[in-house]
């Protein structure tokens, strides 16, 4: 079942998926017989890997990525039966969930009619729960669909992956990946680093004895006796070993899933090649490198205890095992029956919290003609829906808009002195435009200036830090500077001081530091055409405008608000920032479009367009920081003097939301309310020993793609992303297209991350964050060795008591004809496969603003 | 002088210990009350270790009258050396207490945590403090002991088991060498009594003291290269990230330097043997260069602070050996808060990588770097060591020392005239170099003044051996200082790739003890985690 549908590949361009078969490093064709298939293995069981960004700008993603051409329901049973991973909740919770009301006998009862009939389910509600009651351990269950050297190893040493070496050999390659791919925690880099990664790492075996001495007699020898090319390599394994043909991208797959954290690193090096247009095997290569471990293993290991195990478990691998099929074993089938329980009661609720709003929302919608005092769009991310609704209770004329926090510019931003930056848009996208961080008001020769002091500075910190990292000088930094840390440590400890610089200011005066912003102006810097011309500009104005279905009814004042968060020596920061804006702030972006719009030139070319602003009406780019709530106005200096007393009032209206908007968030936080919440909210945010700083999207449950007017007034709960959507502006429904092909499928990708992350953190999250230890600047360890971990630390989604967030697949609403939807869903692969596969559920919205349709699937849809 | 009113200070220790002594249920709002107390009671024992310094300062060492019998007694012993380590241990432990607050808050064994830190601090505490080597044996067995609980504070993470086991391994023989090098003591002295054993130690020179000398100096050598993660048992240091980062904080500043507590502690006693200070000299050299190279090939932050604990700590056993012990003393106190920062700041590494970008790079190396820097480094090393007195022929460990700091400073200037020299990242380095010389001189001047009565004064040339040593560190530290100066271009070529392997797995002394622990004392499969195993 498994490997025939995750071989599938997706129809449409839109999501670089692995590489199609025919093209790049799978197909490079050897002259020996044989290959064609197993490279097929390869490449399906390397497409199930769900790339992983490094720190820097971790954004999420969907770590079931490379399973969305199979349903749900499928991709838990290969999950369990191939990699022994769960990615359902343990029953207690479901138990727990029943105990408590959470779940419903009605929603049980809903959930049993929804699922397929030929699902092998207890006949009775009563019989599914006194299953319930059992708990299944899925390590010992039903036996692997195959077994790799190093379970079968695991099970003679019963469990005892310390024995079995198995262990070792995760650390081994996680050691070695770490060198070859480090972004500079090492000084003295791994010699072979710029070959190819197979290659590299057989250089490195010819002389590494570590294996060796670990009693793994002839590594070095079975490690140089295989073939060159990697994919040779594999396939001569895999033929030794004896895998049969049926079970080879499976075996592949789980090979792969014990070190799985690298392999999503390189699924992420080869997504960037492919949005470049270029192929990158490094994947397969990376494969190479746990397949020949395993070989190793294997060629050491001569009892015949072992060589017996290792027959037995190829032939069980060879036959078909009874259940292929999802809902044929009993015990998955009850858990699905039961997480789809738990979602079918969390909707029931929500659609009674919409539709008691619905009446609300419509009564209280602000007269027609007059015109609103304010226009605040800000990202549809879900912690934007607090903010949002504070602000409109203290400005009851005041507009919000959500919108992805890019706004539209899915730009590269170089800061000052830096050759590169990064791609500031979502992943699904490439970077169009290079803007350059440039400061205001500066002339050339000052800009100059500035420029050459900081990368001196640069320099000389480099020197500084050269003598306080090296051998021999590091023992006279100690003695020379040690003592100072005294201080150091006392301030950071008191949250007056960063334990490290910002480092988007480091090396700026702090005069100068408060005037860096964008430069719009088209020119070329180091070879590359940056900024916009005057046609870029005007178009994408425009496409931005429209895409918000702000075309019209302009208040005077409209903020353009990204987002941020401000925290103190965590290193998953990046993952609390705009994920629209590829896990970097918004605020260059919001910068960007905001100055744009203010141009009178770009104004006049709207005009032709058929978009009219009026004269007095001023574009504020912001940033709303996730973290303190506070939200900072930039180029505030520009705006005319007849905004002077709006700006004015802007602000009070700004602090008092963030009041309101921190009382909201403080009870969850831990934080009592009273005269200290919006200190202590803020202290968190300086804090370098909180390992909660913010919730971040924990939590999130919906996405409402319709007008405002339909969910004002309502109490969200900060757990659904809105995105503004009118679609009687939408004459070709390409802007639904647009909503459904990106900021929905993005909306999922973070939702699927933290539900992978709750239900089963250890392997779809990054574990405990109180053992985190970063390696290579890319990704964290937990403890002091091990695979590189992806997705979520534990404390992000749990506060020590319970889970925050919810284990729910995202709920969609769309406000839009349901053939406008179909036609979409009928159009774009990747939304087909999202909700076709049950990855998220749908809903529709009708004109009066009532939920008035269920998607079932397959373009059918039920009334509600 | 005998001062009863030490006694008072021992309430820090003593509020800690009531902190970690008294049971409590597990839960959130449990931990959170211990978490207070525990802070209430590390910030006595700061106050109190700050009025013990005042008093030490105005009244020199000051001791109680110790309670017990014929040399085996409870008392509390304070000079300049122990009252710095107090401060300093004190000030750690309440900056620790304190973060843990709201790092482990949550986790469900937050109470547990908070007992067993309080406890090992106290030990920590109790090893400074005391006056007689019953206490401080009992102190230290305890530190290690209590330790041991917080390094399996996850006891279903199988590598923290192992690294625990390692260290548990390694402590228990430094606890044997401990009571043996006790026995010849008491043997030879009479007595465990601090007062009485330095007392009588004066009476001998290095050329007379007897065999019992040898022995317990050697003997207590050993048990400090055991406790400080010397070479070749130093494996357990790099694996014990298994347990929180405040953990590892307290670890590298505050209980690691306890070996090189150990031999300021008996400095008179160990000065006293000239093959227990070549083993310092020896092994803490080695380790040093060991350390300090493998921690360049190091690819994950808290494992090359790691490596880099064990340098340092190599480099002040070098220095006692040397019979620097005034050096070695602002080693520890320096390293400690270093350390402590780099660990618990250890998540802003990310911030650290995003600054590290390099500006343009065009052009070659200068070519003459290395000489220009070698002839404006000996320069201002030979005027301001002057300055202080520091005459290179007398003393032959200042004159090793003072070569490493050359050896620092080219390195310092060479790395500012990198591709294209400019006056302004020049004249910068230049500063810094002149800025660290006389920091770094002006600090040892310093620091051998306050403890002029505490420690025994930096020693002259005791034979060939030291005209060797000497030598032979000024070389492999040159050596290394040298072959680091390439690293960038040069290293990277794959004809280093041999050199590389062995040294980024620590020429495999660390798989070597693990492979032996793992054989003999297995280390039980991980339990069936559960779901929330990271917060509960």
């Amino acid at each position: 079942m498994s490997t025939a549908n995750a071989m599938r590949k997706p129809a449409d361009g839109a999501l670089p998926g692995g590489a199609p078969e025919g093209r790049g490093g799978f197909a490079r064709s050897h002259g020996v017989g044989g290959f064609g298939r197993i490279e097929i293995a390869i490449a399906a069981a390397c497409r199930r890997i769900a790339p992983l960004w490094p720190l820097k700008h971790f954004v999420a993603v969907n770590p079931f990525l490379g399973f969305s051409g199979q349903t749900f329901a499928a991709t838990c049973t290969t999950m369990r039966r191939v990699a022994r991973i769960d990615m359902l909740m343990p029953r207690a919770f479901y138990r727990d969930a029943l105990a408590t009301g959470a779940i419903e006998d009605q929603d049980l009862r809903a959930a049993l009619a929804a699922v397929p009939r030929n699902w092998r389910l207890p006949a009775s509600m009563a019989a599914l729960k006194s299953e319930l009651a059992r708990d299944v351990d899925i390590k010992t269950g039903r036996s692997a669909v195959v077994a790799t050297v190093a379970e079968v190893l695991d099970t003679r040493a019963q469990g005892d992956r310390q024995a079995s070496r198995t262990a070792f050999m995760v650390d081994e390659i996680s050691k070695w990946c770490a060198g070859y791919f480090d972004e500079g925690q090492s000084v003295w880099r791994l010699p072979s680093r710029n070959r190819p990664l197979y290659a590299a790492w057989r250089a490195s075996m010819r002389h590494d004895r570590n294996p060796e001495m670990m009693g793994i007699v002839g590594f070095r020898g079975a490690v140089a006796a295989l073939p060159d090319d990697p994919i040779a390599a594999i396939a001569t394994v895999v033929d030794a070993l004896g895998v049969p043909e049926r079970a080879h991208a499976d075996y592949l797959h789980q090979a792969l899933c014990d070190i799985g954290g690298w392999a999503a690193y390189a699924r992420y090096l080869v997504w960037n090649s492919e949005l470049r247009g270029e192929s990158n095997d490094i994947l397969v290569q990376l494969l190479a490198v746990r397949v020949v471990w395993g070989y190793a293993l294997f060629l050491e290991h001569r009892e015949e205890g072992f060589r017996e195990a290792w027959e037995r478990a190829m032939q069980a691998a060879a036959t078909p095992p009874q259940d292929e099929e999802a809902g044929d074993d009993p015990d998955i089938a009850i858990d699905l029956v039961v997480q789809l329980a738990y979602e079918l009661a969390f909707q029931r609720r929500l659609l009674a919290t919409l539709g008691d709003g619905a009446s609300k929302a419509s009564a209280t919608t602000s007269a027609p003609g007059a015109r609103k005092q304010l226009q605040a769009a800000f990202c549809i991310d879900v912690r934007s829906e607090v903010f949002r609704r504070a602000l409109e209770s203290v400005c009851e004329h005041a507009e919000t808009i959500g919108f992805a926090g890019f706004f539209g510019y899915p730009i590269e931003y170089v800061q000052i002195g830096h050759l590169a930056g990064g791609p500031q848009c979502p992943v699904l996208l490439r970077p169009k435009f290079v803007v350059c961080e440039a400061v205001r008001g500066a002339s050339p020769d000052e800009e100059e200036e500035i420029l050459g002091l900081r990368q001196l500075r640069r320099r000389a910190a480099k020197a500084w830090k050269s003598f306080k990292l090296s051998a021999i000088s590091s023992f006279i930094y100690v003695e020379t500077a040690g003592l100072l840390y005294a201080g150091k440590i006392v301030s950071d400890s008191a949250g007056l001081t960063r334990p490290v610089k910002d480092p988007n200011i480091d090396g700026l005066d702090s005069s100068v530091a408060t005037r860096v912003g964008p430069r719009i102006e088209s020119r070329t810097v180091g070879g590359r055409l940056t900024g916009f011309d005057a046609v870029q500009r005007v178009t994408q104005a425009e496409a931005v405008l429209r895409a918000m279905s702000l075309t019209q009814d302009f208040a005077r004042l409209v903020m353009l608000t990204g987002h941020g968060s401000t925290t103190a020596n965590n290193p998953h920061a990046s993952s609390l920032d705009c994920g629209a804006c590829g896990g970097h702030t918004g605020e260059a972006n919001a910068r960007v479009a905001a100055i744009i719009l203010n141009q009178p030139e770009v104004r006049e070319g709207l005009r032709e367009r058929g978009i009219d602003i009026p004269a007095d009406t001023w574009f504020l780019g912001c940033v709303h920081d996730t973290t303190t709530d506070e939200v900072e106005i930039f180029d505030a200096e520009d705006a005319p003097a007849t905004h002077a007393d709006e700006l004015r009032r802007l602000r009070q209206w700004l602090r008092a939301a963030a009041s309101i908007a921190r009382r909201e968030r403080a009870p969850c936080l831990h934080v009592p309310i009273g005269a200290e919440t919006d200190l202590r909210v803020i202290a968190r945010s300086r804090d370098w020993s909180q390992v909660r700083p913010e919730w971040g999207l924990a939590r999130n449950a919906a996405f409402i793609a319709a007008p405002r007017a339909r969910t004002r007034g309502i109490d969200l709960a900060g757990r659904a992303f809105l995105h503004d959507y009118d679609w009687a502006k939408d004459a070709d429904f390409s802007v639904l297209e647009l909503i459904m092909s990106a900021p929905m499928v993005v909306a999922s990708w973070i939702n699927l991350q933290y539900y992978g992350s709750t239900v089963n953190n250890r392997a779809f999250g990054s574990g405990n964050k109180v053992l985190h230890n970063v390696a290579g600047t890319i990704g964290v360890l937990e403890g002091n060795a091990g695979d590189l971990k992806i997705g979520l630390p534990m404390q992000s989604v749990h506060d020590g008591k319970r889970f925050v967030h919810e284990p729910l697949r995202l709920n969609v609403f769309i406000a839009a004809p349901l053939e406008a939807i179909n036609g979409v869903i009928a159009k774009r692969n990747t939304v087909r496969e999202l909700v076709d596969n049950r990855w998220v559920h749908l809903f529709a919205i009708d004109t009066a603003g009532k939920i008035s349709h269920r998607y079932r699937g397959a373009l059918e849809w039920q009334s509600l | 002088m005998t001062v009863p009113q030490l006694w008072y200070t021992a309430a820090g220790p003593a509020l800690l210990v009531a902190v970690g002594m008294v049971p409590g249920r597990n839960g959130t709002r449990a931990a959170a009350a211990r978490t207070l107390l525990a802070i209430a009671a590390a910030a006595v024992t700061l106050v109190c270790a700050l009025s013990t310094a005042v008093a030490v300062i105005a009244l020199g060492a000051v001791r109680t009258a110790p309670l017990g019998v014929s040399g085996l007694s409870f008392g509390i012993y304070v000079d300049a050396t122990s009252a710095m380590m107090f401060v300093l241990v004190a000030f750690i432990g309440l900056i620790v207490v304190i973060y843990s607050r709201n790092y482990l808050d949550g986790d469900s064994r937050h109470l547990r945590f908070v007992r067993w830190l309080c406890l090992t601090l106290a030990a920590v505490l109790l090893v400074i403090l005391s006056g007689n080597l019953v206490l401080f044996a009992l102190a230290w067995i305890a530190t290690s002991l209590a330790l041991h609980r917080l390094l399996i504070f996850y006891p279903e993470r199988q590598a923290a088991l192992l690294a625990a086991r390692k260290k548990y391994l390694a402590s228990r023989l430094g606890d044997l060498c401990l009571l043996a090098a006790m026995a010849c003591l008491y043997r030879g002295f009479g007595s465990l009594e601090y007062a009485d054993l330095f007392r009588m130690a004066a009476r001998f020179t290095p050329g007379t003291s007897p065999w019992f000398v040898h022995a317990a100096a050697i003997l207590l050598v050993c048990t400090a290269l055991l406790k400080s993660a010397q070479l070749p048992l130093h494996g357990w240091l790099i694996e014990v990230m298994e347990t929180p980062t405040p953990v590892s904080a307290l670890l590298h500043a505050g209980i690691i330097n306890a070996g090189g507590f150990l031999v300021l502690r008996f400095a008179d006693l160990i000065s006293l043997s000239t093959p227990a200070l070549y083993s310092l000299a020896l092994i803490g050299g080695m380790t040093a260069v060991f350390g300090s190279v493998v921690m360049l090939t190091q690819t994950s932050i808290k494992v090359s602070l790691a490596y880099s604990t064990i340098a340092q700590m190599g480099f002040m056993m070098l220095e006692c050996g040397l019979g620097a012990f005034s050096a070695a003393l602002l080693h520890i106190l320096a390293h400690s808060l270093y350390k402590a920062h780099a660990f618990l700041s250890s998540g802003s590494v990310i911030d650290i990588a995003r600054a590290s970008w390099t500006p343009s790079p065009g052009g070659q190396p200068h070519p003459a770097r290395l000489a220009i820097s070698i002839v404006a480094v000996m320069g201002v090393t030979i005027v301001v060591g002057s300055a202080f007195g520091a005459t290179l022929v007398e003393k032959p460990g200042i004159f090793a020392l003072g070569a490493v700091v050359v050896l620092s400073l080219i390195h310092l200037v060479a790395n500012g005239i990198d591709e294209r020299p400019n006056a302004f990242v020049i004249g910068r380095t230049v500063i810094s170099a002149v800025v660290v010389a006389f920091g770094y001189f002006g600090l040892q001047y310093l620091m051998e003044l306050v403890v002029a009565n505490s420690l025994p004064a930096t020693q002259r040339v005791r034979g060939p051996f030291d005209v060797v040593l000497v030598t032979a560190i000024i070389l492999s530290f040159g050596a290394l200082t040298m072959f680091q100066s390439l690293l960038p271009r040069q290293a990277a070529q794959s004809r280093w790739q041999g050199l590389y392997a062995h040294v980024s797995n620590g020429f495999y002394l660390n798989t070597l003890a693990n492979r032996w622990v793992l054989r003999f004392w297995p280390t039980p499969p991980a339990r069936a985690a559960s779901v929330s195993e990271g917060g509960q």
